[in-house]
């Protein structure tokens, strides 16, 4: 009879170690080689990681993958705490619609990124069927180069990001809020607390393993960002929204230089450990 | 309960502050929507014919009729449910080992699983391509669908683990003395008792892989084998201005089955997405 946990745990850890824990050494030996996509000969080398680190591009490409990650993140966790204080505040007071709002801000997370790249550039578009610059034209005022201006792109990459994200901040907050003690709250009231002393001395604190939990899932969502920003800008115009997944994407299946690709991957993957592993020594201590 | 002047007024706040939230998410989707059922000379009018003065369905016709069209969702069905369903059936037994059983070095397996969820799909995919393509892999809705699973598993333990431990012990122990065995008890007593949280699993999945995107991107580059996600891709990059309306009618199709689970099945998702991340 089946005793142990092995043969329980097999099947799962057996599929991950093959899908994920070969590939991950796989690409860690990859990237100390020179290989290429479609030669089955390899030779180990520096030549990757030399060329990877050497180049004048990879600047870039992490100052936008920095830019894109930080404005995306901060954008998902204050929106979505915003409509979950928004949506509390309105049960409280009985208010109808609350429902309707959560499912419509919810909607937008269950839209594949994929078509959330291409829904915003239908709206961004400088054509005359962009959306917001036919209603900017409606309206008397200039249109503005949402894509095509390498200042812009990055901006609008980010509004559609946060747009989707949004949800997923919302919901776990929203969530969190709901397990605070009303008694608290009414404490404040016969305190005559303001309602920013309530937000900074009772919401927030209480928030904080939340708001980290929430910080870390996002965070590795938008750095792993690939579908959204490959259906808007393709990492243009240039290379103005190009971030770190959509280089390696091209090192690899555009250039061929899988070694280089690999090596990319492994900063990827070493850059999301270690921004997790920060954001871990901020969970109170007793939620480590 | 009587409110004061200033409550209600600060209810009035609420009520604006909502509705321009829900305008802000609806307006996009509404956008594509008035495009999709535009004709070709009312796209070029822009936000002027928000509501189209002619609205048409012969966009939608033309996408529908299209037998690469219908090949693209029939190949998204297959692969989510399919990937979906391997998911949680590999992720159940080994949910239920980490939620019932003390063994040595769990502790560090389940956070080698939670780190797995840390892992772009990017980064496996690179070495993994040649590793597919020496399997004979590649290019197959077999290889894919592999994948996919791979790509759900870690969630799924997780999201059984918690709901596998909503059931209590004492039924185990009764089962045990009752003679049963441990995959008696097991598929007997803890799956069905657990239903809400294997389709809670279940459908989490299904939305996810429908969106997928990389993995199918990567490992298929024939047209016929595409799910819808890849063809709207290659559509988009292929259409010119004129063919405007037949992609916004396209993307509606292809995210209308993943907003109508959700719409269905909310509770469900709900209950799926907040599991994992807050606790108690």
């Amino acid at each position: 009879m089946v005793s142990g946990p092995l043969p329980w745990l097999l099947p799962a850890v057996g599929v991950l170690g093959l899908f994920y824990l070969y590939p991950i050494l796989e690409a860690v030996r990859l990237a100390f080689t020179d290989a290429r996509l479609f030669d089955t000969e390899t030779q180990l080398s520096m030549r990757s990681l030399g060329s990877m680190v050497g180049s004048s591009t990879l600047g870039v490409i992490l100052r936008n993958t920095l830019t894109y990650t930080v404005a995306s993140v901060v954008g998902q966790i204050a929106l979505g705490l915003a409509i979950a204080l928004l949506v509390v505040r309105a049960e409280r007071a009985r208010l109808r619609g609350t429902l309707v709002l959560r499912t419509i801000v919810l909607a937008a997370w269950v839209i594949p990124a994929i078509a959330n790249g291409i829904i915003w550039q239908l709206l961004f578009s400088e054509a005359p069927f962009g959306a917001i610059n036919s209603a900017l034209r409606l309206m008397g005022a200039s249109p503005v180069a949402w894509l095509s201006d390498p200042s812009n792109a990055m901006t609008s990459a980010v509004i559609a990001t946060i747009w989707q994200g949004t949800a997923y901040s919302m919901i776990l907050l929203y969530a969190a809020l709901k397990t605070i003690d009303p008694a608290l709250y009414e404490a404040a009231a016969i305190d005559n607390a303001r309602p920013w002393e309530r937000l900074w001395f009772i919401t927030l604190p209480h928030l904080r393993a939340a708001l980290v939990v929430n910080a870390i899932l996002i965070l590795i969502m938008t750095l792993n960002m690939f579908d959204t920003i490959l259906a808007l800008t393709g990492g243009g115009p240039g290379r103005a929204t190009e971030i770190l997944s959509l280089y390696a994407y091209g090192t690899v299946f555009q250039n061929f230089e899988l070694g280089r690709g690999a090596a990319l991957s492994m900063l990827l993957l070493i850059i999301s450990l270690g921004l997790t592993m920060v954001l871990i020594a901020l969970l109170p201590r007793d939620r480590r | 309960m009587v409110r004061s002047r200033a409550e209600r007024m600060a209810d009035w706040a609420v009520y604006a502050a909502m509705l321009v939230l829900a305008l802000a998410f609806l307006l996009p989707v509404l956008w594509l929507a008035s495009l999709s059922v535009r004709t070709q000379a009312e796209v070029f009018m822009g936000a002027a014919r928000f509501i189209p003065e002619a609205p048409t369905l012969d966009n939608f016709a033309r996408v529908l009729r299209d037998g690469g069209f219908q090949s693209y969702i029939w190949n998204t069905v297959k692969l989510a449910s399919l990937g979906a369903a391997g998911a949680v059936a590999l992720a159940a037994p080994a949910a239920y080992a980490l939620s019932r059983m003390a063994f040595r070095g769990k502790g560090a397996l389940m956070l080698g699983i939670l780190s797995v969820q840390m892992v772009s799909g990017l980064v496996v995919l690179i070495p993994l391509y040649r590793f597919m393509d020496r399997l004979g892999l590649l290019e197959s809705h077999f290889g894919t669908t592999l994948l996919y699973i791979a790509a759900g598993i870690p969630v799924t333990i997780w999201l059984l683990k918690v709901s596998f431990d909503a059931v209590p012990r004492s039924l185990d122990d009764a089962a045990a003395i009752d003679g049963l065995s441990r995959v008696e008890s097991f598929a007997l007593i803890t799956l069905p008792l657990a239903l809400p949280g294997l389709i809670s699993a279940f459908i989490l999945n299904l939305i996810l892989n429908w969106s997928q995107f990389l993995i199918p991107f990567i490992m298929l580059s024939a047209d016929d084998k595409w799910p819808i996600s890849v063809a709207i891709f290659r559509f988009a990059g292929s259409t010119s201005a004129a063919t405007t309306q037949l992609l916004a009618a396209a993307c509606l199709l292809a995210i209308l089955p993943a907003l109508a689970i959700f719409v269905l099945l909310q509770r469900y998702i709900l209950a799926a997405l907040t599991a994992g991340a807050v606790k108690e």
